[in-house]
């Protein structure tokens, strides 16, 4: 191609994005741009550089989403005065005005179910862990706890959505859509927003997956997630047809190269190469994916370490192996998601058998990352996306069926890593457990803290769709100074 | 003439009407100094004078003002409002923040243009500044007289004149003349006629969603009558193919989908409807009536089935069976979304925006959204329960089991009338040979009650003796499982219908179900036109509205969209917004021209289809120079064809026709092509599996593609989610595109049998390429290509050669039947170059 034609097609770039994102976040436009730039130069790492609105303390970031609400009142939550009122009924000043799902209706007059567990203090924080989730408390020196959380959605999916996208109706961009259309991708041979699933075996959690949980909403549907499957090729259509070697492809794609930069010649029309350039990508993705999931080079130790599901396929434990991997080959945002932790008369039956599923390998990962060097510049949270009722659903003499029904007015998650401060617990609920009621933190507050970790303020990172200029964060948020490092 | 100097091209000292604070240059100043002599740009500034406030004013205050000082009463701040004429620029004897030719007098431009960050509009903290090139509209606004419009697209559609041709010869016909008048004043030339290879391609992709035959390429090619390319455009309009293209767009755009969505995500039936959509373009129905239909053919009088059934466009919303859903607040959903979708598809307006509140930029208040609402809110459904069929609904039995219906009733009211006359003459015989109290019972029971299982209980206690009557007695019992089987199997279509008795409808304050505040009746929103004062304030009514003569926006929306379809993007780049902060159309007054000559000549859509394809504009060749590129880089002025990505339905249509394998059967229920195993699965824990279907349905269009609404067929990529109205294509280029086309057995398969057509149709390698890459680009290779893909042919064979098995593996991708007679080596080379060209650009793309 002659120099002058190749420059022309960039400035030509240049003014469309100029011309299409007036009202774009200048993240995403610098970021656009940069991704040119880095197309020029494959090694350079220069595509965070200069974008960003803060210096970012977070380069990756890992969701373990607990679908399904996790029990804060068992796991996190510790409050003895709920223990003292166990049987009695909930008293009206806690609840009165308060909706909860049908499942509730009115909370007045149910009664209060203490943790079935016992808590115990970890470390030198002294944070409380229960003794449901023994190797979680064993690393409660690298967390910090948010124990303030609240939401505005009382069922599943709302509730998710409003977490993941903003929004409780689907249709919004989900948070590593948001940082893949600001921040550009930085990866040459995978997907910059990877998504995993898993349940916990023999659940009866009937909750599915949605696919806008990792939707990309309004954005260029190229920013959704990309969900790596549980079973199978963890990306369809990633292998060959049989019969058609690496190097009959290699030869396929030599000559498409060459015919499309004729077509190119003829037609002049830029995303012609662009093209050429994906299918160049997907042919990586051929050798990264499958060398990405050969586990064959991680120590013993290691795999030891995230328990003895690592090896099974679409297994938490094998998900946060992946997870740590994808970080490692930069992979910026890894959304893992497992359900089953919505108990609503299993507590003291199926929560064992969740925790048991996800406390290891969820610690592992944690551990992992900090031996590797890789928990300074990785964001970790766990977490879902509401908390469960201090007050019982179902009856107080069938133990066997005890329950408790979402609750979104408190929830505890944790968040690890990239920039925010270790061995700490923010914010608290009032001595039931039942309201967030110092230091609350709303999802949005969250969300915008997540950006924010990330160098961009959630108030500029917008995208302009129906005529209104929309961001992450709605038209809330506040960044929560105190657990950053 | 002397044109007044623009701000722009002012210098600091000459523009005395900014009040400055002492010794101190405003941030502005800085900024302006950088953009002084950067000029307008843009291709709107042509014909129309130096100040255009709707062009050029009201986007800035909608995008930076209306947020606080807009159509929002309740977040309107200062009780300033800039969105209406009196608001802006005060009414008798009260100045406005605007005053006319008084720059200095104007309050509001003083707070945009002050230094001081307390005065400053809009404040700093909104993040949102105005640009020096906005403020300077904005002076020279007021300095012209600040002359006020109302938003374009609430403006009455005039007939525009004709504009003046400039370059005679170019034009085929009115929609060149607009094109032209923007080419010269940007002084662009037009791109030459594509050639007829190129435009029989582009033609039957956009016409059919299918690539031209090589005969049908070859005739078009040779065919030197005068109007070839007119009897082209009218045989591709003639043929079924036609509303199967058509359809497409406006399945995306009614949310269309075989399943409910939501957990449980169970199947419904509401491919009658399809198909019928998919018709009434072949039938070429005018749009007027195929609006009304489908929104309230239930209350035209005495209603078709036909009628009936066009309503299920209402009812392809999800619907959400989850358990602890509070039926109330899934009925107002579903009575939202067929509100929105109406404002989507045919008021080009995003109403969902006043759920919550008064629009943000649009004068669309909430009240107006629940006075659209009410229109639906007529529902008998109440959002109970997960029924994928629930009422009302529409029997459609297909003609075969109609017949067998009325045959098998016949036949079983027949046997029944002879049990039951044996019964009555052998009450005797019967109560003495079945001597059981509980057969006495059953005998008791009149024959139509009797369930299965007493019948079954009767004729095991029979003796011998009443053998005959025992076998017609199962005879009923098998025609009765048999009429079961058939009812179940007939779709039932969920359409509309109004209670008997009227809900009333309430404004949701936030949008909440249980939060109604004041009682609203049916009524369009007031900034548009009233609706005739003897119009019924129902459905039918809204829908004769929308096809009034008055309506300024659905003939504008519906040929924005058509044009889309031809050219890749609409005359108005945001399809679902020609609202305020929508784009402002690129060639208003063509548009205006289309939408009003749509209107008047009967809403015709193949006429208004064959006028798009038959102008000089479309017929351009989509080759660009680097200089067009850079001066044009979206083709917004279309000095040059369209080129753009196919959509990936119709790739795999593509291919699948270029095969040879394609099914041409018209409608019927959904089929399942293949799939990779356990995507259904994984998202659904397992309840439901994907079988894929074998033989003739692998091959049928993807409009029949059985598409569940948790997880849409996975070998279509960019496509609309069919959970909410779509009306814009999303186009991408993802590495997970290329491996689709390049590895799922599709594509495979469909190279597998394009290699054995190829390789049947003719004896030379060099024949056997050119025709295969004819298929699908529509034109023989040019030397250069021909060397490059013989030359992979022959390593292909040198590879499959030495290597057999690889080559029979190859040959059994798919289920097509084998090709045993063939060469297996060549074979597998042949479909490896097959998938090749199945995967060059110019393959995936219309151009």
């Amino acid at each position: 191609m002659k120099p002058t034609m190749e420059q022309r097609q960039r400035m030509t770039r240049r003014h469309f994005l100029g011309q299409s994102s007036l009202g774009l976040g200048t993240a995403a436009l610098a970021s656009l741009l940069a991704k040119d730039l880095k197309a020029a130069s494959p090694n350079s790492q220069t595509a965070l550089q200069g974008l960003t609105h803060f210096a970012p303390k977070a380069k990756r970031v890992i969701y373990l989403f607990q679908n399904g609400g996790p029990t804060h009142v068992e796991l996190f939550d510790g409050k003895p005065s709920l223990a003292a009122l166990h049987g009695k009924p909930v008293p009206d000043s806690f609840v009165s005005g308060k909706r909860f799902s049908t499942m509730t209706g009115k909370a007045d007059g149910k009664l209060m179910l203490a943790p079935v567990e016992p808590f115990k203090q970890h470390g030198q924080s002294g944070a409380t862990v229960s003794a449901f989730l023994p190797h979680i408390g064993s690393i409660a020196d690298e967390l910090c706890f948010v124990k303030s959380m609240h939401t505005d959605a009382v069922n599943h999916a709302p509730a998710i959505s409003l977490l993941l996208s903003g929004g409780q109706i689907p249709g919004r961009p989900t948070i590593g859509a948001w940082l893949n259309y600001g921040l550009g991708t930085a990866n040459e041979n995978l997907p910059s927003y990877v998504v995993m699933t898993s349940v916990t075996k023999n659940t009866t959690c009937g909750q599915i997956f949605y696919d806008f949980y990792w939707g990309s909403g309004f954005l260029p549907s190229e920013h959704q997630g990309v969900k790596f499957r549980g079973k199978g090729e963890p990306v369809l259509y990633l292998s060959n047809p049989k019969g058609v070697s690496q190097a009959v492809r290699r030869g396929i794609l030599d000559d498409l190269s060459t015919l499309n930069k004729r077509q190119f010649h003829d037609f002049g029309d830029p995303e012609i190469n662009s093209r050429i350039a994906q299918y160049e990508m997907a042919y990586r993705m051929q050798t990264s994916v499958p060398e990405l999931t050969d586990f064959s080079d991680e120590s013993e130790d290691t795999l030891k370490m995230y328990g003895p599901d690592v090896k099974e396929q679409g297994s938490f434990a094998y998900n946060c192996l992946m997870a740590r991997r994808l970080v490692e080959r930069d992979v910026r945002f890894v959304q893992l998601m497992h359900a089953g932790w919505d108990q609503h008369n299993s507590i003291t039956t199926e929560l064992y058998n969740q925790c048991r599923d996800t406390d290891q390998a969820s610690a592992a990962l944690v551990r992992d990352l900090k031996q590797r060097g890789l928990l300074e510049d990785t964001l970790v949270i766990w977490g879902g996306e509401f908390g469960r009722t201090p007050f019982i659903q179902g009856k107080l003499d069938d133990r066997e069926r005890w329950g408790r029904d979402h609750h979104p007015y408190a929830f505890t998650i944790w968040m690890a890593g990239g920039g925010i401060k270790p061995g700490m617990s923010y914010g608290a609920t009032d001595e039931l457990c039942m309201n967030a009621v110092q230091d609350p933190v709303h999802v949005h507050d969250l969300q915008a803290t997540i950006l924010h970790l990330l160098g961009i303020d959630h108030e500029r990172l917008t995208f302009k769709h129906q005529g209104r200029r929309f961001r992450l964060t709605d038209v809330h948020g506040h960044v929560v100074s105190p657990i950053l490092s | 003439m002397i044109r007044p100097k623009l701000i722009t091209e002012l210098s600091i000292s000459e523009r005395p009407w900014i009040r400055r604070h002492q010794g101190q240059t405003s941030v502005w100043i800085k900024m302006l100094s950088t953009v002084i002599g950067a000029g307008l740009i843009g291709t709107t500034a042509s014909t129309e004078a130096a100040s255009n406030f709707d062009r050029d004013i009201r986007p800035i205050l909608s995008e930076h003002c209306y947020p606080c000082h807009g159509p929002d009463a309740e977040n309107r701040k200062a009780r300033l409002r800039l969105d209406t004429k009196e608001g802006l620029l005060g009414s008798a004897g009260v100045p406005g923040p605007f005053v006319p030719r008084n720059p200095e007098g104007s309050e509001a431009l003083q707070r945009i243009l002050s230094s001081d960050p307390d005065e400053l509009m809009p404040p700093p903290e909104a993040n949102h500044p105005l640009s020096a090139k906005q403020i300077a509209l904005l002076e020279q606004w007021v300095i012209d007289g600040a002359a006020w419009q109302r938003h374009w697209a609430f403006e009455p559609i005039a007939t525009p004149s004709l504009p003046r041709p400039s370059a005679p010869d170019w034009v085929t016909n009115e929609i060149d003349l607009f094109i032209q008048e923007h080419h010269q004043l940007n002084t662009l030339e037009p791109a030459p006629e594509a050639s007829r290879e190129e435009l029989i391609r582009r033609l039957t992709l956009d016409l059919h969603g299918l690539p031209p035959t090589a005969e049908a390429i070859k005739a078009f090619v040779n065919d030197s009558r005068p109007d070839a390319y007119e009897r082209l455009v009218d045989r591709l309009l003639a043929s079924p193919r036609y509303g199967e293209r058509m359809v497409w767009d406006w399945l995306d755009a009614a949310r269309y989908a075989d399943s409910n969505g939501y957990q449980g995500d169970r199947e419904r039936t509401m491919w009658p409807w399809r198909d019928w959509a998919a018709s009434e373009f072949n039938r070429n129905t005018p749009f007027d009536e195929f609006t009304i239909k489908q929104l309230a053919g239930d209350l035209l009088p005495h209603p078709t089935t036909e009628q009936i059934l066009a309503t299920g466009f209402n009812r392809n919303h999800m619907i959400n069976g989850e358990g602890g859903r509070i039926p109330e607040e899934n009925r107002i959903d579903y009575v939202m979304d067929m509100a929105e979708t109406m404002g989507t598809v045919w008021l080009g307006l995003t109403v969902n925006c006043c759920r919550c509140h008064d629009h943000k930029f649009d004068p669309l208040s909430q009240r107006d959204y629940y006075g659209l609402f009410a229109f639906f809110n007529q529902t008998p459904v109440t959002g109970g329960g997960g029924d994928p069929q629930t009422p009302p609904v529409i029997e459609l039995p297909s003609d075969s089991d109609l017949t067998l219906q009325r045959a098998t009733t016949k036949e079983k009211a027949a046997l029944e009338r002879t049990i039951i006359a044996f019964e009555k003459a052998n009450e005797e015989r019967l109560k003495q040979e079945v001597n059981k109290p509980d057969i006495a019972t059953i005998l008791q029971e009149n024959l139509e009650k009797r369930s299965d299982a007493q019948i079954d209980t009767l004729v095991k206690s029979l003796p011998h003796s009443l053998e005959a009557y025992s076998s017609k007695l199962k005879q009923l019992k098998s025609l009765r499982q048999h009429l079961a089987a058939i009812k179940k199997r007939i779709p039932k279509v969920m359409v509309m219908a109004d209670r008997a008795e009227p809900r009333e409808s309430f404004l949701l304050n936030r949008g909440l179900y249980n939060n109604p505040g004041e009682a609203v009746s049916a009524a369009t929103p007031g900034a548009l036109p009233p609706m005739p004062k003897d119009a019924s304030r129902n459905r039918l009514g809204l829908a004769q509205w929308l096809v009034a003569d008055t309506n300024p926006l659905t003939s504008r929306v519906f040929v924005n969209r058509q044009w889309a379809l031809f050219f890749g993007q609409g005359l108005v780049t945001t399809p679902e917004d020609f609202g305020s902060q929508g784009s402002r159309p690129s060639h208003p007054r063509l548009l205006d021209w289309l939408a009003s000559d749509f209107r008047d000549q009967g809403w015709n859509i193949k006429r208004l289809h064959r006028q798009l394809v038959r102008s000089a504009t479309y017929r351009q060749s989509s080759r660009v120079s680097p200089d067009k590129l850079e001066k044009d880089p979206e083709n917004l002025l279309y000095a040059r064809g369209p080129r753009y990505r196919l959509p990936s339905w119709m790739i795999r249509d593509q291919a699948l026709a270029a095969a040879g394998l394609l099914v041409d059967q018209i409608g019927g229920p959904p089929v399942k092509p293949y799939q990779p195993d356990g995507v259904w699965a994984d998202f659904s824990f397992g309840n439901k599996k994907y079988k894929a279907d074998t033989g003739a349905a692998l091959y049928r269009r993807s409009l029949y593609t059985f598409w569940r609404r948790i997880i849409g067929p996975t070998m279509f990529f960019d496509a609309a989610k069919r959970q909410t109205c779509v009306v814009k294509a999303s186009r991408t280029n993802t590495p997970l595109h290329a491996l689709a086309t390049l590895n799922d057995v599709t594509y495979t398969e469909a190279a597998r049998a394009m290699a054995e057509r190829t390789i049947r149709g003719s004896a030379s390698d060099a024949e056997r390429l050119s025709q295969a890459f004819l298929w699908t680009t529509g034109r023989a290779p040019h030397d250069e290509e021909k060397a490059i893909l013989e030359n992979r042919l022959a390593q292909l064979k040198e590879r499959y050669g030495s290597a057999p098995a690889m080559a029979d593996a190859l040959l059994a991708e798919g289920q097509h039947s084998a090709a045993p007679d063939l060469d297996p080596i060549d074979h597998a080379a042949y479909t490896a170059i097959c998938s090749l060209i199945l995967n060059l650009d110019e393959t995936l793309s219309k151009q």
